[in-house]
């Protein structure tokens, strides 16, 4: 009997529902408010990065690939850097191996695209999304300038 | 000419009263598939409320295009046969499903004039008997796809369906003893003559109709044959494009058909409160009561157990289902003497 009127309890738990304010968010209209620390798309800061190929190696899905040449001031400077978005499974690794933080993760995920080639990205289009994402989250542009001078400050300490 | 043809029921076989009956089933497939469209939005929607969602609200105007695009959707899409299926049995399974289930709406009086429906003298009969053949296309359909998933479903639906069919007809007949007779228009007429619904005589019976029809239909809390956590999608897992659209098309035709059979046996029918008109305006309120309770339940009820499910047909309702007959002789022998 009890198991009867737990039946009842249940259905009047249903039919209260129906009358209450909805939580759905009118996704594509609304946008929520994404923490700080979302991972979703990279953003790249290429002065920062000093090609030392360890994204590339810890990715689980092999999906980055970079190269870099030796400038006249003897430090490697980056030439060339894509992530495959077909396989990158935004796990944060490559940002948390990061020795200069070149590479973090913003709030961006939406990448559906028309083909295959258009979800292969490539240095600019990373850095503009650095750059679109602090527009964003009303961060200063220059903050990247002065974490490259400081990082010069602690190579020349060095 | 025309009373012929809108009153076929009750003429002589002529060629117009056969363009009667060819418009009767051409009209009631097309209301049935415009019911059918509604009732998949309508189960969306209220059950999208129940959760705290808001259900689809993107396609057309409070997204009342969505289920026309879902149906468009799956007829445009490829006809994929299994490689190792056995060919012909899965291309008819399908049709073996729905054409009883659409040939069961001939027996169900939506209205007292029978402009499209058949007012068969054994129509509680006809209509046990014609579900019945579903499930042989549903096992066919299961079998045929050569998938563990699917006749795993397949076999779990024949067992659940033969076994909850007996106290469904069971519980019939009680109706159908109170009544005298097999005709389910006769049986709303006996309600109206006696001014009392089936469902207060036989409030026993209409509880075990309502869990034996919603076992039948497959719906949850019973959905044991597409149990999507265990069995992919259970008998149709194989299936895609129109012939899914088929499987999923008898269901819901099932589903309208049995609320039209609970209203009818049930809850009077086509009458309604004060002697008012509108036939057919009480019957689809009733008939939406049921398929709203239908819904209610699935946004409640987590799903049964697969090994408690024959034991509480066999033990529990078959049992009150008799007993409701018992109780059903005493009231035509003491209360309702027609």
């Amino acid at each position: 009997m009890s198991g009867v009127l737990g039946l009842l309890k249940g259905l009047g738990v249903t039919l209260g529902q129906l009358p209450k304010k909805k939580v759905t968010l009118m996704y594509p209209d609304v946008q929520p408010e994404w923490p700080d620390r979302y991972r979703g798309v990279h953003k790249l800061m290429p002065d920062l990065c000093i090609v030392c190929n360890q994204c590339a190696r810890i990715c689980p899905t092999s999906c980055i690939s970079l190269s870099g040449t030796r400038g006249e001031d003897r430090k490697l400077h980056l030439e060339t850097f894509d992530i495959n978005f077909e396989i990158c499974i935004l796990c944060d690794l490559c940002t948390e191996v990061c020795p200069t933080e070149a590479i973090q993760m913003t709030d961006t995920f939406e990448l559906a695209e028309y083909n295959r080639d258009a979800i292969y990205k490539d240095m600019n289009w990373l850095t503009e999304n650095g750059k679109q994402h602090a527009l964003r989250k009303g961060l200063s542009l220059e903050s990247t300038e002065e974490a490259v001078e400081q990082n010069n400050q602690l190579e020349g300490n060095a | 000419m025309w009373n012929n043809v809108l009153h076929w029921v009750d003429q002589p076989f002529t060629s117009a009263t056969y363009l009667g009956m060819l418009l009767g089933g051409v009209l009631t497939l097309a209301i049935t598939l415009g019911a059918v469209t509604y009732t998949i939005y309508g189960e969306r929607k209220i059950i999208g409320w129940m959760q705290g969602r808001v259900g689809p609200n993107r396609v057309g105007p409070f997204g009342l295009m969505q289920s026309i695009a879902d149906i468009l959707k799956l007829l445009i899409k490829e006809d994929i046969v299994p490689a190792k299926a056995d060919k012909a049995l899965f291309m008819i399974a399908p049709i073996i499903t729905y054409v009883p289930a659409f040939a069961v709406l001939a027996v169900i009086p939506y209205t007292f004039h029978h402009y499209f429906t058949a007012r068969l003298n054994i129509g509680v009969l006809y209509y046990i008997a014609l579900s019945s053949i579903s499930i042989i296309g549903i096992v066919l359909g299961g079998w045929a796809s050569n998938n563990k998933y699917a006749i795993i479903g397949g076999l779990r639906s024949a067992a659940q369906m033969i076994s909850y069919e007996i106290p469904l007809a069971l519980s019939m007949l009680g109706v159908v003893l109170l009544s005298g007779s097999l005709d389910i228009t006769r049986i709303i007429e006996v309600q109206q003559q006696n001014g009392l619904w089936n469902v207060f005589p036989q409030i026993l019976g209409f509880i075990v109709f309502l869990i034996a029809a919603t076992a039948e239909l497959a719906r949850a809390p019973f959905d044991l044959p597409e149990a999507e956590s265990e069995l992919v999608s259970g008998y149709f897992t194989e299936y895609s494009g129109f012939r899914f659209a088929f499987y999923m098309l008898s269901e819901y035709v099932y589903l309208i058909a049995m609320a039209g059979l609970a209203a009818a046996l049930f809850l009077g029918g086509w009458t309604g409160p004060f002697g008012l008109g509108w036939g057919w305006f009480w019957y689809a309120i009733k008939s939406f009561l049921f398929i709203f309770l239908m819904f209610w339940l699935r946004a409640t009820m987590p799903r049964a157990r697969v090994d408690q499910l024959m034991g509480f047909a066999w033990k529990y309702l078959i049992p009150l289902a008799i007993l409701n007959l018992l109780i059903s002789a005493v009231e035509k022998l003491y209360w309702l003497k027609g």
